[in-house]
């Protein structure tokens, strides 16, 4: 008898709780959209990674450009999943909760949680580092927000990997990738390297794997079939990236990198998107949105167009392989040593 | 208050699974590793089923079942392969990340453009187009005190008394001339069933289905049955599956305190910290117990 009148009281308090919070939900659901004297965002990063990490920068720095600083107007809340779905969802919906200005959201898990908790609490979403929003299903078709939700898209530029990787090895047939089978981003840039590199003449070998552990044995096997690997902007392999740097440059095999970072620690060259200025543009959209100027849901999702070239002109020299000068004069950023890590 | 309906809600969604894992790992005394499969799982036969149009609620049962499915394998491999009981979690678990992505076709499932169990036609009609935010939990809470209530009904049945016999001494099954192994893989099936069950509604709640959605999910179960217990386990009042359910309440709470107050920066370790906060405050109070005793 005790245990059911434990349970019921349980019971009850709970509902308790969750009619309290009806009650508060109803009157403050006023919209934030003027200007005001103090904004507050929050910033779901979905895992401690380079390129990522150097989004959240941008974002920052593209916010200061337009007037909204730290510290003096601006209050930012940063929170990061450690790449755990769970988290990631825990995040979103304390931000919502907290009844933010904006969302910031890094990366597709962070975007589609970050959406979904903010949808009905009207709190707009920024999200960047998100590779297909179409298939994300944060916007149609035709770019358009599938509501208060906008930001940047950090699709790789494989055309212009294609074309260089071609230019610097001639004689390349294969291209190795490695790739995580989780993430939705390298999943689709898998399929865009299949569906373009017949027009280079590359064939494309592709290793899945699920986990950290598996990079070396899925590398070892690669490695035995390709004339170069390159890399996607996998958060799995990008973190075990020295892991396979070292396994390449045993037997001489080239791997080409996604983005400056990853040229900077030893891949041959790549042709990549800035991540700091992905990261500024869509601080700029967010500051658009805060200000009142434009609503997240009038503005479609941003590509960056243009790649830049790196090249680590040491791995060049390591590997015996001429970088044409064309190349080198194109190129961003050239490095002439091999950095162990940032 | 937002932020503890949030927590609620999480806990409440989590709390399914740490029935699950009460079932095998308080009762069997089986660690079932399967959990990491079986909650992705639900989450992916729910993904596809609504992706179909198949009714939300009409998805919890199936995916229930298709957990069943995938704890009766889990046993099977246990009981009739004699593999030993942590390499057959290992074994389910390993495969199912291969089915749940053969079953949801892709690794990462977006649910906003589909109906589920807190946004469908029916909720609508009564609420009208703007569906009110308590709905959400008040729809777990429902679904949660179902699982509960009928768990509770089924360990008082025959069936129930054996299975909390062969986690505690299997020769009295074999003496009332039982197969303990039947036994063990009915234990399992149910449990993993929950498992994948709460998988569904979190799916349907976060909207997304995530290949990655089940990595750590037996951590986050076990953590709730312990912190349940250790803080329940004087008070014999309350019923071990509503202190597994409010375990999962306070696992979530630590998570997102110490997502409130740290940021990006510290938030595994200010979770730990927190566990090991609540387990010693509730050994505290035993020790006290006893000595007034």
């Amino acid at each position: 008898m005790k245990k059911k009148v434990m349970a019921v009281v349980l019971g009850m308090s709970m509902m308790a709780a969750t009619l309290a919070g009806c009650g508060k939900g109803g009157d403050s659901g006023v919209a934030s959209g003027k200007e005001k004297e103090m904004y507050t965002i929050g910033i779901s990063q979905f895992a401690e990674h380079g390129s990522l990490d150097n989004c959240r920068e941008g974002f920052i720095q593209g916010l200061k450009e337009e007037g909204l600083e730290e510290g003096k107007n601006l209050t930012i809340k940063l929170n990061n999943a450690d790449a755990d779905m769970s988290t990631a969802n825990q995040i979103a919906s304390n931000l919502a909760a907290d009844k933010v200005d904006l969302i910031c959201a890094i990366a597709t898990p962070s975007a589609q949680t970050a959406f979904n908790a903010a949808m009905e609490k009207n709190i707009p979403v920024i999200y960047t580092a998100v590779t297909n929003p179409v298939e994300a299903e944060l916007a149609t078709e035709d770019g358009k927000p599938v509501g208060e939700v906008t930001g940047t898209s950090d699709e790789l530029p494989v055309e212009a990997q294609l074309k260089m990787i071609r230019e610097i090895l001639p004689d390349a047939k294969t291209i190795g990738i490695l790739y995580t089978t989780s993430e939705a981003n390298s999943v689709y840039s898998i399929e865009k390297y299949e569906e373009l590199a017949d027009k280079y003449g590359f064939k494309i070998e592709k290793a899945g794997i699920t986990n950290t552990s598996e990079i070396q044995l899925a590398a070892a096997d690669l490695l035995g079939k390709v004339d170069c690997l390159t890399n996607l902007t996998d958060n799995t392999v990008v973190s075990a990236l020295p892991t396979v740097l070292g396994m390449a440059d045993e037997k001489g095999i080239p791997v080409f990198g996604s983005e400056i970072e990853q040229v900077r620690i030893g891949c041959l060259a790549a042709e990549g998107i800035e991540y700091v200025q992905l990261g500024i543009e869509t601080g700029k959209m967010a500051a658009k949105v805060l200000k009142g100027e434009a609503k997240a849901s009038d503005m479609k999702y941003e590509l960056v167009t243009e790649s830049s070239l790196y090249v680590n002109d040491k791995v060049a020299e390591n590997l015996g392989i001429t970088v044409p000068d064309t190349m080198k004069e194109r190129a961003v950023e050239s490095f002439d040593q091999i950095v162990e890590k940032k | 208050m937002d932020f503890l309906i949030t927590v609620l809600e999480q806990g409440l969604i989590y709390g399914i699974m740490a029935l699950g894992v009460y079932i095998t790992y308080k009762i069997l005394d089986f660690p079932d590793l399967s959990v990491d499969g079986t909650f992705p799982f639900g989450a992916a036969v729910t993904a596809t089923l609504l992706k179909f149009g198949v009714n939300p609620y009409l998805t919890l049962l199936i995916s229930f079942a298709a957990g069943l499915v995938a704890g009766i394998c889990t046993g099977l491999i246990h009981v009739k392969f004699k593999v030993r009981d942590l390499l057959s979690g290992i074994i389910v678990m390993t495969g199912l990340y291969t089915i749940n992505m053969y079953i949801a076709g892709t690794n990462n499932v977006p649910l906003f453009s589909v109906n589920t169990i807190f946004r469908n036609d029916m909720l609508t009609g009564i609420f009208g187009d703007k569906i009110p935010q308590w709905v959400d939990i008040v729809v777990i809470l429902v679904i949660v005190i179902i699982c509960k209530l009928l768990l509770d009904l089924y360990l008082k049945t025959q069936s129930g008394y054996l299975l909390r016999a062969v986690g505690d001494n299997d020769m009295i099954v074999t003496s009332l001339a039982k197969d303990k192994g039947n036994v063990k893989i009915l234990g399992l099936a149910i449990a993993n069933g929950l498992v994948a069950l709460s998988g569904s509604v979190f799916a349907q709640q976060s909207r997304v289905f995530d290949i990655s959605m089940g990595t750590g999910a037996l951590v986050i179960g076990l953590a709730s049955v312990i912190i349940g217990f250790s803080f329940f386990k004087k008070l014999s009042f309350v019923k071990t599956t509503t202190a597994v359910i409010v375990g999962s309440i306070f696992y979530k709470a630590c998570v997102a305190l110490a997502l409130k107050v740290a940021g990006a920066e510290a938030t595994k370790l200010i979770t730990a910290v927190l566990f090991l906060v609540i387990l010693v405050v509730s050994l505290d109070r035993k020790k006290k117990v006893k000595i007034n005793a």
